[in-house]
């Protein structure tokens, strides 16, 4: 799949979504953070990540500083677009929402790459965006009812 | 601020477990590296790397300070490491630490200099390469991983390695010199696979036979 | 080559490890030794890459499990255990297939469910559902949401 053809078959998925009755329609606040994790340079937390800090502690990044925050009111089947550097783009949907628990689908145009979580609320998903290059990656955090 | 090994040391010993739990933390990784690196099965490493936090964590009030905490910890998981793999070490006859002519004759081969070029650090092979170090360095035998992690792992000089493994400094350069001949016995395949179209470059490289400056 | 047997075992040195005498002869002798330049270059060619391979591997795993794990047996019992405190990478650490499986890598058009109890509350029971599709991606549980990670090498 091409990766235009990968984003039209997003927006057709998200428009059939959007489409549907819903009882869950309401929005669902998210705040959207995209972090920047580096292997080199002295470790360090960007203090607004405080509360990431046991999602990105596993992981092998030293310094860790956030690069792009969003709030959206998310509508369920409705994608908020996440731009980053280089013409990439990221999609943040909700999906679904069951009381506290909501599924988010996270779409990585570029890559073709589509991952849906569900999550209870007061959890936060850390989504990789972009392959390593030179010791460096991009983060995606997305918190609903932040 | 980060609190120094010391100082944290020291909170360890008055039995304050989070400043333990911030020296494993601070550790543990390397600590593991340097294992998988002798034992060459990760969750033995594993298992290698936790005892020895747990050994050093018995042995703290006996801790002095002369030398650095890190350089005690690899001390303790090097040893823990080798006994855990004592069954392999097992004299091979092509295992001798003595060098001699045959082995300078094949180790000046240049086996993988030509191929990697004047600046290797930036080369693309090296990054090929390094996804193969960890198969090669599994061929070595223990005695000559052993010395190449502590080299390039923990940094350890001649000296500093002679004394963690109680043998003469003439014996750890003579040892090392095998254990790197080794790798690059074992690496020379995954070049010659990754860059065939160079070997016929050889000569024509070296400037029809003039010499590189160093 | 009675000189390169001398050398060789001088050749990969790092300053100060040689005598001031030791490192004169070896320059003199690499200066008239292609065979040994040769070995030089194979050697610093390499050089490093061990040392980059095995952190390489240790970064890439969840240490997630291992300080609680460590910090169990120091403390004889005191500290609570992996599964008692409650976070899933704890209780994957102490459940090693488990982990195993939870990191394996979802290829395309796979779909995984993995149900984690964290405790006995009504509100600590997740159901973490991972659903992906396109390339491969790797998911570490963790107490406070799933982090995905893209697999090294997978798409540009």
């Amino acid at each position: 799949m091409t990766r235009r053809s990968f984003a039209l078959a997003l927006a057709a998925a998200a428009t059939l979504l959007a489409a549907l009755p819903s009882a869950a329609s309401a929005e669902v606040p998210v705040l959207v953070r995209v972090i920047k994790g580096s292997r080199q340079g002295p470790p360090r937390l960007d203090p607004r990540l405080e509360d990431l800090k046991r999602q990105l502690s596993p992981l092998a990044y030293v310094r860790w500083e956030q690069a792009q925050e969003k709030r959206f009111d998310l509508v369920t089947g409705k994608p908020a677009f996440v731009d980053l550097a280089g013409g990439e783009v990221a999609g943040v949907t909700l999906q679904e929402r069951r009381g506290d628990t909501i599924t988010i689908e996270v779409a990585l145009v570029a890559r073709n790459t589509q991952t849906r979580l569900t999550v209870e609320k007061g959890q936060r998903i850390l989504h990789q965006l972009t392959a390593e290059k030179d010791g460096e990656s991009l983060f995606l955090a997305v918190m609903a009812w932040p | 601020m980060e609190a120094d090994d010391l100082s944290l040391v020291s909170r360890a010993r008055a039995g304050d477990s989070d400043a333990f739990r911030a020296l494993v933390v601070r550790y543990q990784r390397k600590v593991y590296a340097l294992a998988l690196g002798i034992v060459k099965d990760p969750d033995l490493a594993w298992d290698v790397a936790q005892e020895a936090f747990v050994r050093v964590h018995g042995s703290l009030r006996g801790f002095e300070g002369k030398a650095a905490f890190s350089t005690w910890l690899f001390r303790i998981a090097t040893h823990l490491a080798i006994d855990s793999v004592r069954r392999e070490r097992t004299s091979r006859k092509d295992d001798v630490d003595e060098v001699n002519e045959a082995h300078v004759a094949e180790a000046g081969e240049g086996i993988l200099s030509t191929p990697l070029g004047n600046d290797p650090r930036e080369n693309a092979l090296r990054r090929e390469l390094a996804g193969k170090i960890q198969e090669a360095l599994e061929t070595l035998p223990e005695k000559h991983r052993t010395i190449l992690v502590l080299r390039e792992v923990e940094g350890l000089s001649y000296e500093e390695l002679a004394e963690r493994l109680g043998i003469h400094k003439g014996t750890v350069m003579s040892r090392l010199f095998h254990a790197r001949k080794k790798m690059q016995a074992a690496l020379r395949e995954y070049a010659g696979d990754l860059v065939p179209a160079r070997e016929g470059e050889d000569q024509g490289s070296a400037g029809g036979g003039e010499e590189v400056e160093p | 080559m009675r000189e390169c047997v001398r050398f060789a075992p001088m050749i990969g040195a790092r300053v100060g490890e040689l005598t001031p005498g030791e490192a004169k002869a070896l320059a003199a002798h690499l200066a008239e030794c292609k065979g040994c330049r040769a070995t030089l270059a194979a050697f610093e060619a390499t050089d490093g890459l061990v040392a980059e391979s095995l952190l390489a591997r240790a970064n890439s795993r969840d240490f997630g499990p291992f300080v609680d794990e460590v910090m169990a047996r120091v403390s004889g019992g005191r500290e609570a255990s992996p599964a008692a405190r409650g976070g899933i990478l704890a209780w994957l650490g102490g459940h090693r297939r488990a982990a195993a499986a939870a990191l394996a890598p979802l290829v395309a058009a796979l779909a995984v469910l993995v149900y984690v109890r964290v405790g006995t509350g009504p509100r600590e029971i997740a159901l973490l559902e991972i659903d992906a599709e396109g390339e491969a991606v790797t998911v570490l549980q963790t107490v406070d949401g799933p982090v995905v990670l893209l697999s090294p090498g997978a798409g540009s």
